[in-house]
């Protein structure tokens, strides 16, 4: 058991390295990709009864060099409960986007390559939220980073792919040399690497130089999860990079920044003050959740729009983490699971409606929900649990942050809080909005003419898809359940530092620093629902109303059937021989003949745009493009960071 | 107890759904007069639908010019079954001052059956709230007759006989009884 | 046997009281006594408070057509779900001191709730793929973005106000609100929520779509905007939840301020005749819900029916997240310092 943490790392690794050498043939190389992306997941979901449901640590030195002298030298792998959690996360994700590969990718060419890339950002994923070492999540972050460059760049015949990718690149490795100069200013001061170790050290002897490496270490994660200001490189990846990539990039590169963000503001820099990282960390979030909501309203672009709408579920995670409480925790940890899980589903969409008409421009598409309707309902559910509909999963976790943050509020008297909880609740209603205006513009509406031969996707994608929504639905069903057994375990070894240094440094370690445990963990949710009753109610209620609509029926006309439809026939009886033919199965145009007039997702919400005109122009004149500006960003967010540490912590 | 229930609703909720088919604009102000305080024809259940689907009863106003036949056809032809066609004013009946004009199409008795015609020019308010409260018999008159042609027949509803409104004021210059004799051809004018 | 029992005690619930058929009737009710109000504030004799019933029942006669653009599945299902989501949501508001099912949701799930019958008019109407609908459902999506600012707002204040009360800091759940109020008098009498009152008032006809917020179905320009393609039986599904809507924000209203209303009915009763008393009093305060939700309607609905003209949709958007949003903002400060 101690093994399964390296060989689901490994196995991605090796498979990408297989599929470079015995790649040429297709069926090799989707065995190797399936072995390559099933195997960790199911090494994973064995590790989830000891560690998740019976709070084991596992830990595991590479090499067997266990620390000598109470100094670890040699490379460790931990996996408590948040890195198995998050791990768990991201090798569904990557599992499901594999088996979209498959048939999304059979047209393009260098398949080798793309699989190969692919393994590599998913074993670079696994690695840092399996590592229990500094360094080692700098090397996996190089190379999960450049993974991702190549593979938004993959399509580099696509307008923009390559501006996308070398953007991503500068921003990325500036990212990149954050967490490097954190490191070595972290090493400096502690002479040690292991988190473990650092988080034993760490507490009782913070100074300036590791405060401003937090500054550094942060800013760093924050590019991997693409939090303001960091989110056109987002929108830019997402727009040129293949669907199944899209999936990895949101549902799983971002993660590897949320975890890193809260691997470092809970267990090794948990003395530092955490009312004021509190500020900041919720300050953020809370930012980037409407700033990214408010963009992605603008968007006329399927795929840019959840781009932005994925930062701002980011946004979401972080603020309810930010809290620093165990509902808080606990509930942004169910909400970067749910994150995971609709927005590969909604990703996936966008890939398959890309795969069958070539475009994602809002504008110009409408009404597939005819042509793909197993499509349609699968991005219906995702949409509805992004946007908060009960009883899907996104519901579940935002009303825990809508309680964590009112809660916070209450206990602090704080009224700032107050104020987080209700952007959360119009952010989810904006979210609502655009979601909306998607589903008019791309699934309803009308067909334009030159879509009249798209076909539903093949099986492979529908089945990727279809595993999300499964998940998506049951995950929304029973929180009681996913608190339980996922986020409850995670967010308690959130706050329980003390047996992650012992499990690792041998037990007592912690002690010999005299550091107690953080906080408290256990939490009640001041709220009720439960979604199974809800469900029940609105089943027995559509019964009801179904059977009284169906026994009047039969005194009603019926639907006119297709038949009638297709002859473009004169209606109902009280037409005379002789009047020109009308077919009452058209829309209705205010008399006209009916043409095609699709109402398209650009300006949809004008009455709220309009209102808000300064704000989007401000946004408009921001977000120039330059990938000079966006560096800039980074440095002033850094500046910022740094001075916000100095001065502040 | 639906049957019932539902014939009976259909007398007392007509919803109008108007149609300008080339009027000079004092037939439809007229309409739009019936549903004011004075004479209020909500008390009815009467209530203006903005689009065909949800209307039962159609008023056309208007002597039907070339242009707007089609369009006219194709919005009456959108208004589900039961429906029952209204004839506001001389012109859909006759043509009024515009017959023989090359650029009219009408009557629309020519097109379609026509339930009620309202003759006047302008009708009298409580001529054209008689002849809508009559429209409104006919409706559920049309409706019942649906349920019994399905009981004999379920393949085809046929609707009940037109019925003729008797205006309270006399007919003007034009005979409110269009014949089709003596009305212009259409193709002919245009031609 | 107890189960059978309960369980047709529930099934009672859901289907009777205060379940559909009474969602059904007095929802109705309500909307013809709001068409009669509206009629006499204009001097007219206006249409006869069944008014409501015949239009649905007239509409199930009538034939349903489906244009060969829609999605037949969505625009057929659209309307169903809407009306079983607004009849569920209307059992988890309590009447006075009973409660149906109150550990089922809070007030955050009642706003997320209310949502659905609203979404369900917008994908059934988008579904229709008209362009009148495509308007529409534009316009009634902004118009829930408006309303749901100061409506989360006025939730929170009440949440706070009573948790304040109760010694918790915080309390969402409706009939827990409802309990607070039985027991020390009505939310109203005190001076942060009038503030949220006048905003609840105003969001009443923000939120069922009455004038002068109806911009999403203005009939006279853009054919009644979503409901464009509708007919005969969905149209009547849509019409009743939509006046079972009316019920459902009164109601709401009832249960966040005017919880307290019926608190001398019991101890009455119960002086009176102690036997009964129970089982009395819910047939008595069933009647005086309804008298207020009716007065409501007659304020916030009728009347503003009658004076107003309808607003454009970005003034609607406007007029919310300003005025009333700062009303109910008020409250929630006045709350929050414990006035």
């Amino acid at each position: 058991m101690n093994h399964y943490p390296i060989l689901a790392i490994m196995a991605y690794f090796l498979c990408a390295f297989l599929i470079v050498v015995f790649g040429k043939n297709r069926a090799v190389r989707n065995i190797l990709g399936f072995i390559g992306t099933a195997a960790p997941l199911c090494l994973l979901i064995m590790l989830a009864e000891p560690v998740l449901f019976n709070g084991a640590i596992i830990s595991y030195w590479m090499g067997n060099r266990a620390p000598v002298g109470g100094y670890a030298i040699g490379i460790a792998l931990e996996v408590d409960a948040l890195g198995l959690f998050f791990g768990l996360l991201i090798a569904t994700a990557v599992f499901v986007a594999m088996i979209y590969s498959f048939s999304y990718m059979s047209h393009d060419d260098n398949e080798p390559q793309y699989y190969t890339l692919f393994l590599m950002l998913c074993g670079g994923v696994m690695g840092l939220v399996l590592s229990g070492d500094l360094f080692n999540m700098f090397i996996m972050v190089e190379i999960l980073t450049f993974a991702a460059v190549a593979l938004t760049a993959f399509r580099n015949k696509v307008f923009g792919a390559l501006e996308a990718a070398f953007k991503y690149l500068v921003v990325g490795c500036i990212g990149s040399t954050c967490i490097l100069a954190g490191t070595i200013m972290l090493y400096a001061q502690a002479h040690t690497l292991n988190f473990a170790q650092l988080a034993a050290f760490l507490p009782g002897n913070l100074n300036t130089a590791t405060i401003i490496a937090y500054a550094l270490l942060f800013i760093g994660f924050c590019t991997k999860a693409f939090l303001v200001p960091f989110h056109p490189l987002a929108a830019d990846a997402h727009g040129a990079a293949p669907a199944p990539v899209s999936v990895l990039i949101s549902g799983v590169l971002t993660k590897s920044g949320l975890y890193g963000i809260i691997r470092l503001t809970y267990i090794l820099f948990r003395t530092m003050g955490l009312g004021t990282v509190q500020f900041w960390l919720v300050f953020l979030g809370s930012v980037s959740m409407f700033l990214c909501v408010t963009m992605a309203l603008a968007q006329h672009d399927f795929k840019r729009l959840l781009a932005f709408h994925s930062i701002s579920q980011i946004g979401y995670v972080l603020t309810a983490a930010g809290l620093a409480t165990a509902l808080g925790v606990s509930s942004g940890l169910y909400h970067a699971m749910n994150h995971t899980l609709f927005k590969g589903l909604l990703f996936l969409c966008a890939g398959a409606v890309l795969h069958e008409t070539g475009t994602t421009d809002l504008g110009k598409l409408g009404g597939l929900s005819k042509k793909m309707p197993v499509t349609t309902v699968l991005f219906l559910i995702g949409a509805f649990s992004i946007s908060g509909i009960p009883p899907f999963n996104g519901f579940a976790s935002k009303w825990l942050i809508y309680q964590a943050t009112y809660q916070k509020a209450v206990e602090s008297g704080n009224i700032g809080f107050l104020l987080v909880t209700v952007v959360c609740l119009v952010t989810s209603t904006l979210t609502l909005a655009s979601f909306v205006k998607v589903t008019q513009s791309v699934f309803f509406g009308q067909l334009p003419k030159e879509y009249e031969n798209v076909k539903e996707v093949p099986f492979g994608m529908r089945l990727g898809m279809g595993i999300l929504a499964f998940l998506c639905i049951v995950t929304g069903l029973f929180p009681g359940l996913v608190q339980r057994f996922l986020t409850g375990p995670a967010s308690n070894a959130v706050f329980h530092a003390n047996s992650y240094i012992d499990a690792m440094m041998g037990f007592g370690y912690a002690e010999k620093f005299g550091l107690a445990d953080t906080l408290p963990v256990s939490f009640e949710s001041v709220g009720v629902w439960s979604p199974i009753s809800w469900l029940c109610l609105l089943l027995i209620m559509l019964f009801a109303i179904t059977i009284v609509a169906l026994t009047s029926k039969r005194d009603r006309i019926s639907a006119a059937d297709k038949k009638a439809q297709a002859a473009n026939a004169v209606s109902g009886p009280s037409f005379l021989d002789g009047a020109p033919a009308a077919n009452k199965y058209e829309l209705f145009f205010g008399g006209e003949e009916s043409t095609y007039s699709q109402v398209g997702g650009d300006d949809l919400f004008w009455g709220f745009k309009h209102n808000w005109r300064h704000y989007f122009s401000f946004m408009h004149d921001l977000h120039s493009g330059i990938v000079n500006d966006y560096s800039l960003w980074a440095v002033v967010a850094l500046a910022l960071a740094m001075l916000y540490a100095m001065i502040i912590l | 107890m639906f049957k019932k229930l539902i014939t009976e609703s259909m007398g007392k909720s007509p919803w109008l759904f108007h149609i300008n088919a080339g009027s000079c604009n004092g037939c439809d102000i007229e309409l739009v007069a019936v549903l004011t305080p004075r004479y209020d024809a909500e008390r009815l259940g009467f209530k203006l639908s903005g689009s065909p689907r949800q209307a039962d009863i159609v008023v056309v106003t208007g002597p039907v010019t070339k242009q707007s036949l089609p369009r006219v056809l194709r919005a009456i032809s959108q208004v589900p079954e039961p429906r029952v066609i209204v004839t506001m004013g001389s012109c859909p009946q006759s043509g009024n001052v515009f017959r023989g004009s090359y650029s009219i199409a009408g009557p629309l008795s020519k097109y379609v059956d026509v339930d009620v015609d309202i003759a006047g020019c302008a009708p009298k308010p409580e001529a054209i709230i008689d002849g809508l409260a009559l429209a409104m018999k006919i409706l559920s008159d049309k409706r019942a007759a649906m349920y019994k042609a399905r009981k004999v027949k379920p393949a085809a509803a046929e609707p009940a006989a037109s019925a003729e409104a008797v205006s309270e004021e006399p007919v003007s210059d034009v005979s409110a009884d269009p014949s089709p004799d003596t009305a212009v051809n259409p193709e002919g004018g245009a031609d | 046997m107890t189960v059978f029992l309960d369980a047709l005690r529930y099934l009672a619930y859901i289907l009777i009281f205060p379940g559909f058929i009474f969602c059904f009737l007095t929802g109705m009710l309500l909307c013809g006594i709001d068409r009669k109000l509206v009629a006499r504030m204009q001097k007219r004799v206006g249409p006869p408070i069944l008014q409501p019933f015949y239009d649905f029942f007239k509409l199930f006669g009538k034939e349903t057509i489906v244009p060969a653009q829609a999605n037949r599945t969505v625009f057929l299902l659209a309307p169903l779900v809407g009306l079983a989501a607004q009849v569920v949501l209307q059992l988890f508001i309590p009447v006075f001191s009973f409660s149906a099912f109150s550990g089922v949701a809070d007030i955050i799930v009642v706003l997320y709730l209310l949502l659905i019958p609203a979404l369900s008019v917008i994908l059934g109407a988008a579904s229709s793929g008209s362009p009148y609908a495509g308007v529409g459902l534009s316009r009634e999506m902004v118009t829930i973005l408006a309303v749901e600012l100061p409506l989360v707002l006025v939730l929170l204040a009440v949440a706070k106000t009573v948790g304040n009360a109760m010694g918790t800091g915080l309390c969402f759940s409706l009939s827990r609100i409802v309990e607070y109020q039985v027991a020390n008098g009505s939310l109203i009498t005190k001076l942060s929520m009038l503030p949220a009152v006048a905003a609840m008032l105003l969001i009443i006809p923000g939120e069922t779509g009455s004038h002068p917020f109806d911009a999403a179905e203005a009939e006279t320009e853009i054919c009644e905007g979503m409901l464009a393609e509708y007919s005969g039986a969905p149209l009547a599904v849509y019409k009743l939840s939509h006046s079972v809507k009316l019920l459902t924000m009164t109601s709401l209203f009832t249960a966040l301020f005017l919880g307290g209303a019926c608190r001398w009915v019991e101890k009455l009763l119960l002086g009176i005749y102690p036997a009964m008393a129970a089982g009395i009093a819910i047939v008595v305060e069933i009647i005086i819900l309804f008298l207020i939700c009716a007065v409501l309607v007659a304020v916030c609905v009728s009347l503003i029916h009658a004076v107003t003209a309808r607003l454009r949709i970005e003034q609607l958007f406007k007029y919310y997240w300003t005025v009333v949003t700062g009303l109910a903002a008020v409250s929630v400060v006045l709350a929050w310092y414990g006035l």
